[in-house]
């Protein structure tokens, strides 16, 4: 099959797939409010350098003035615009979670198909370093790969995933480890099909549903997670707009009456979270089959 | 399942209204009945309508009675609280609590302590010979504190101190000579195996060659060179004078209830330790009570006689806290802008004091394009210092054009000669090793990102604008951890960095060396400036080290190697009721000065 | 498999985890950059001050007689029954023995995540069962958006929130600390400022500290119930569908009995190894809430020491985190295989 095929009916697939998700009542109708939050706000920041009034960096305005008209969403303490600001900020946010999500996959799922599919004394090994991985506080990894490898998205982001790998590792395990015993998996086996084979056309395809759910649960908790980040100081510099940046500031200024700089992009973070919650949630929902009826 | 416990509820009510009008409708239709026998019901109601009256008048006799017990009880209840908060009022105005975020870092001990809280409360508890003057500006104005005065010979090498007498230590000798002896030669004697401590880090050893007893009240140093800032090292708290019984020469560390934790019982200073807790390494509570032993008791202090600290984790809690009145005071660390948003606050004082605290951006000569002066001049030229200090400090700090703060001896302007925001100097500095809008000069910034300076993101976003706004220039920032941060400069592989820097002790002889200070790691080297501060050691004539220092600062701009560029000012927040506070250059805090 | 032997086999199994973990510490701590030595000393070392300080802290000897050290300390009987802590060795930048430091700020953080399980199972499974009993009304939309919203909301938020209104405006509610600056704290047995006030008499000081402790809780609480709100809700109406809950309610019995009595207890076991999880992530999780609030905890613990490269401070933090993760999973699991037979197999 060309790609070009495949893409095409993946596509085709997918608006009638919405279509019938808001069929499926109110877990369907959630995944789609979800997606639709998600989307909006990648829009946005993907939109944002274009959109903005004023260059989020720049401190043009008074310092920490009330929303005006000049300024709908106020101004920060270095007189950077929040309405430029919040526009622009969930770049780093989308970027962290997006990989830490992509790490996660490419290094928690293909490790847990294997060490479960295995067995055995892999299996047990491989459980127990995840299982020590998992005991350990994700706060001191984030430290340590802050200080070895020093900070930005990319390592920020692998703090996030290295905390995370053992939830994906633990749900695909206990899903193989089920499907493993299952009569057509037998019966490939007994056909001579290669582990391979099996894995990728027997095993995987029956573990999506799980992996999707945890992903989207990982992209929400990735989001809040960068925030902590930045508020301990493992951030990215300032010359790029953040939300976590805004919000750990912000706090600072909360009780000096200047609401507006923590509560818009702490609005941004919510709804964020949120969308990425809901999708999962709905799915989730959708995909249990103990809820059909 | 919920709307069954309510209905249940409604139907309960229900019965209960029901069963109580049924009973008043029986009761009603058994009185009606009875009056059918009308005359005498009448007359039973007379009698009882009389006895009722009569029961009404006892009634109110009663209870005029009982409102003149209450008035009575009331008033003397009213008297009770009144002497209550008469006497709260009283122990209030005897104790102070005061909120901070800092921590006393490891001990108490003399010899040990090097950071700004554990000497803090060493300066409670304990006295040195000679202090500074609370409301100094120079930080060279010397009162006599244990000594009653000194003088010293020309070389500047022997200093002669005579001792107040009449003052009792705690193991209840009186304080003479050999104690000071004691104190310093315990200081020097533990210096190798206490290497972090404040008496290896200021170099005791090396200052001075021995302590003499000249006679029960005289007590003279012989010191290994000409040093005319050592009245500075005689008022710091590694010079604390310490009672030989409690403070043995053994190297013991410091663990909670162990005997360096009993060192505090040593000193004869305003206050007494009467209890430290400590959670998790960090500081949980500290007491201080008046001591009975101050050697100055006659003068009236410590006013307050008890000073309670409690440790909040940062800025914005300790803000909280002064705010909602849970603490008197808040002194180190409440932030810019909390400080001046609480000077409007008219149930709150704040107090304002000059800083000692600078920081500085460093260069690294071994990288290029930093091995070039014009390079590093060029870049000095482009900040904005006053961009920083108003838009990050609020003003709060001003800005630095020499490495000695305002206010000492030996500050200068002298980078100003370089100017702030000077792009023309800057391009054409630039344009003469080819740097120019197409080939800009790039470099990484690099600065601290766990809180040990503060606003560091922000500084740094400043500075990197004030630098590309000159249109020449391009800087990627770079952060690291303080751990790391000092590990990047061991090892100087930062282009740029900005540091900090807190003096040991109030004079120019502890900022002017940070030019070429070897462990910056900047690898510069210049021997001139170094004799230049040698010769300024030596001297005690103001009018000659001011131009010796100056002429250091001068130099330094020609290189460039450290750029001042801010010195922060102090403050404090209290309530309204509270006096006596002394902001100064020493950035000390002398608690038993405040009352309320 | 029987109980007592899965029982066995699970506390055998943690023992490899907890020493995987003890040796991950270690070489996390020496292989990051910075130096404990050097900082010590704020300005200027000369080398001979720097060596003295390297023996003074136990980093002269070579890299296995530190590991030795530590792991020898950990199972040092006669110095635990003596100090009632574990030999943790001395820390790096304050000397004091880890152990103490360590044991000593674990109750404030115990604390707080006892509270705040108890307000998060509270709102959580009361909120859930209700969502699960009017499925599909507005109520049960309502409270699943509650249960979305609130764990989306990050902690330092929620707690400035709470922090301004209740202490700062109304000025109900002290803003920071484990109790007023002006009172003692009660005498140490168990840590709890809750439960030691109480076990000294101290009515004040019980409420005092439980005043101190609402906020935070409250916070970490609402957050965390959010979990517990969807997970009970889909346990419940996996539950409700099952055969025996249609026989009971065919069988007269009342509603109340049927989803308390029944569907519940059969569907509590997935809720039970949530709590623990969630419990086992609230004591080293906590570092943002323990900040807001100034609560000296150990996740500021961990935050304070980290930043001098406290190696000793740090590995023996983390040996207590990892030691009760392994103690609540495992008392989970314990309660787990014996409610559900099928685990053991």
């Amino acid at each position: 099959m060309s790609s070009s095929k495949t893409k095409r009916s993946m596509l085709a697939r997918l608006i009638p797939g919405l279509g019938s998700l808001a069929k499926r009542g109110p877990s369907g109708w959630m995944v789609i409010t979800g997606l639709v939050i998600v989307l909006a706000l990648v829009v946005m920041t993907a939109l944002g350098p274009w959109l903005t009034p004023y260059d989020p960096i720049k401190h043009h305005g008074p310092i920490r003035a009330a929303p005006s008209l000049q300024y709908p969403m106020g101004t920060n303490h270095l007189g950077q615009d929040m309405l430029s600001r919040t526009l622009t900020g969930g770049s780093i946010m989308l970027q962290v979670s997006a990989l830490s999500v992509l790490i996660c996959f490419l290094i928690g799922v293909p490790l847990g198909l294997f060490s479960s599919y295995v067995g055995g004394m892999l299996d047990s090994t491989v459980s127990l370093v995840i299982d020590a991985v998992y005991a350990f506080p994700g706060l001191v990894i984030a430290i340590a790969i802050a200080a070895m490898l020093g900070t930005g998205v990319i390592n920020m982001a692998l703090s996030i995933a290295v905390v995370y790998i053992p939830s994906y590792f633990r749900i695909i395990r206990s899903q193989v480890l089920s499907i493993k015993e299952f009569a057509y998996v037998e019966a490939a086996k007994a056909s001579g099909a290669k582990w391979h084979t099996i894995l990728s056309r027997y095993i995987f395809p029956n573990v999506i549903p799980s992996i999707v759910v945890v992903a989207t649960v990982n992209f929400a908790d990735a989001v809040l997670t960068a925030a902590g980040l930045t508020f301990i100081g493992l951030g990215v510099t300032k010359d790029v707009p953040d939300w976590g940046w805004d919000l750990t500031d912000g706090r600072n200024y909360l009780s000096t009456g200047a609401w507006w700089i923590i509560t818009f992009p702490g609005l941004m973070i919510i709804l964020l979270a949120l969308g990425f919650t809901l999708v999962g949630e709905g799915l989730s929902e959708l995909l249990n089959p103990k809820l059909q009826r | 399942m919920a709307g069954k416990i309510e209905l249940a509820i409604v139907a309960l009510v229900l019965i209960g209204i029901i069963v109580a009008s049924a009973t008043m409708y029986y009761t009603t239709t058994v009185i009606s009945n009875l009056s059918s026998t009308s005359t005498d019901v009448s007359i039973l109601k007379d009698g009882v309508l009389n006895l009722t009256s009569r029961m009404t008048d006892l009634a109110t006799i009663m209870g005029s009675l009982a409102t003149s017990v209450n008035m009575s009880t009331g008033a003397i209840s009213s008297l009770e609280s009144r002497l209550a908060e008469i006497e709260l009022s009283l122990a209030a105005r005897e104790t102070l609590i005061v909120g901070t975020t800092d921590s006393v870092e490891l001990t108490l001990d003399p010899a040990q302590a090097y950071d700004y809280f554990g000497w803090c409360i060493l300066q409670q508890i304990g006295s040195t010979l000679v202090s500074v003057k609370p409301g100094s500006a120079t930080g060279a104005d010397f009162q006599g504190d244990l000594a009653l005065n000194w003088s010293v010979n020309g070389n500047l090498d022997v200093w002669d101190f005579t001792l107040r007498p009449g003052i009792m230590l705690p193991d209840g000798t009186e304080f003479n000579a050999t104690h000071v002896k004691y104190s310093f030669d315990r200081a020097i004697a533990l210096e190798p195996s206490i290497p972090e401590g404040a008496p290896a880090g200021l170099g005791y050893d090396l200052i001075i060659n021995r302590t003499e007893v000249v006679s029960k009240y005289q007590v003279r140093f012989h010191l290994n060179f000409a040093f005319s800032a050592f009245l500075g090292i005689v008022a710091c708290r590694a010079s604390t004078i310490v009672d030989p019984t409690y403070a043995p020469i053994a190297q013991v560390n410091y663990t909670e209830g162990g005997p360096r934790a009993s060192t505090p019982a040593a000193f004869v200073g305003p206050y007494v330790l009467s209890k430290w807790s400590r959670v998790g390494g960090s500081d949980q509570e500290i007491r201080l009570d008046s001591n009975n032993n101050y050697w100055n008791l006659v003068s009236g202090y410590p006013k307050v006689k008890h000073v309670i600290f409690r440790f909040y984790s940062d800025a914005a809690s300790l803000r909280l806290a002064i705010e909602s009145g849970d603490v008197d005071m808040a002194f180190r660390q409440v932030s810019p802008t909390d400080v001046l948003d609480l000077q409007n606050n008219p149930n709150l004082r704040t107090w304002w004091g000059s800083g000692a605290f600078i920081q500085y951006l460093v260069f690294q000569e071994k990288r290029a394009p930093f091995n070039d002066s014009r390079v590093r001049m060029a870049v000095a030229a482009a900040l904005n210092r006053s961009a920083v200090c108003q838009t990050v400090f609020l003003g709060l700090s001003k800005p630095l054009y020499s490495i000695i703060p305002p206010g000492m001896l030996g500050h200068t302007e002298a980078f100003k000669e370089l100017g702030d925001s000077n792009y023309t100097l800057t391009r054409s500095l630039l344009a003469q090793l080819g740097y120019n809008e197409n080939n800009k000069l790039t470099f990484k910034l690099w600065y601290e990102s766990s809180g040990h300076y503060p606003s560091s993101a922000d500084q740094a976003l400043l500075y990197k604008e004030a630098l590309e706004a000159s249109g020449v220039i391009s800087v990627t920032l770079d952060h690291a951890d303080w751990a790391s941060y000092r590990a990047n400069r061991n090892n100087e592989i930062m282009d740029a960095y900005v540091y900090g820097w807190y003096p040991d002790y109030v004079d120019p002889d502890d900022y002017s060396f940070l030019y070429w200070a070897s462990w910056l790691h900047t690898n510069y080297q210049n021997a001139t400036q170094v004799a230049l501060y040698d010769q300024a050691r030596a001297t005690t004539n103001l009018t000659l080290r001011a131009e010796l220092y100056d002429r250091i600062d001068e130099m330094a701009v020609q290189q460039s190697s450290v750029v001042p560029l801010y010195v922060s000012s102090a403050w404090a927040v209290t309530k309204p009721s509270i006096y006596g506070v002394y902001l100064d250059i020493t950035q000390d805090m002398r608690y038993w000065l405040i009352s309320r | 498999m029987g109980l007592r032997s899965y029982v066995i086999t699970r506390i055998l199994l943690t023992i490899p985890t907890l020493l995987l973990l003890l040796s991950m510490v270690f070489l996390v701590m020496r292989v990051l950059p910075g130096d404990p030595v050097a900082l010590h000393f704020e300005k200027k070392a000369s080398q001979s001050q720097m060596d003295e300080m390297r023996h003074i802290l136990g980093l002269d000897k070579p890299l296995w007689g530190q590991y030795a050290d530590y792991i020898l300390g950990l199972v040092d009987v006669n110095y635990f029954l003596a100090h009632g802590y574990p030999n943790l060795g001395k820390s790096m930048q304050t000397y004091e023995e880890v152990g103490g430091q360590v044991f000593s700020a674990f109750p404030a953080t115990l604390e707080l995540a006892i509270y705040s399980m108890i307000i998060a199972c509270m709102i959580g499974i009361l909120l859930g069962v209700v969502a699960s009993k009017s499925y599909n009304s507005v109520l049960d939309h309502a409270i699943r958006g509650f249960g979305t919203v609130t764990y989306a909301i990050p902690v330092f938020f929620l707690g400035i929130v709470f922090q301004l209104i209740f202490g700062v405006y109304l000025h109900w509610l002290p803003t920071g600390l484990r109790i007023n600056p002006n009172i003692t704290p009660p005498t140490t047995i168990t840590g709890l400022y809750t439960i030691d006030s109480l076990l000294e008499g101290n009515f004040t000081k019980f409420l005092e500290s439980l005043k101190a402790l609402v906020l935070p809780s409250l916070t970490l609480g609402l957050i965390l119930s959010g979990i517990f709100i969807r997970l009970t809700r889909t346990n419940m109406l996996e539950t409700l569908r099952l055969d025996f809950v249609t026989a009971a309610k065919a069988r007269g019995l009342r509603e109340t009995t049927v989803t308390y009595g029944y569907a519940l207890r059969n569907a509590f076991l997935p809720i039970l190894t949530m709590m623990g999880l969630q419990f086992a992530l609230l004591l080293g999780g906590a570092i943002l809430t323990e900040t807001t609030f100034s609560w000296p905890g150990l996740g500021r613990y961990i935050v304070t020491r980290i930043n001098f490269r406290d190696y000793t401070a740090i590995q023996g933090a983390v040996v207590m985190f990892g030691v009760f993760v392994a103690l609540v999973s495992l008392v989970v699991d314990i309660l787990y295989a014996y409610f559900d037979p099928r685990i053991r197999l």
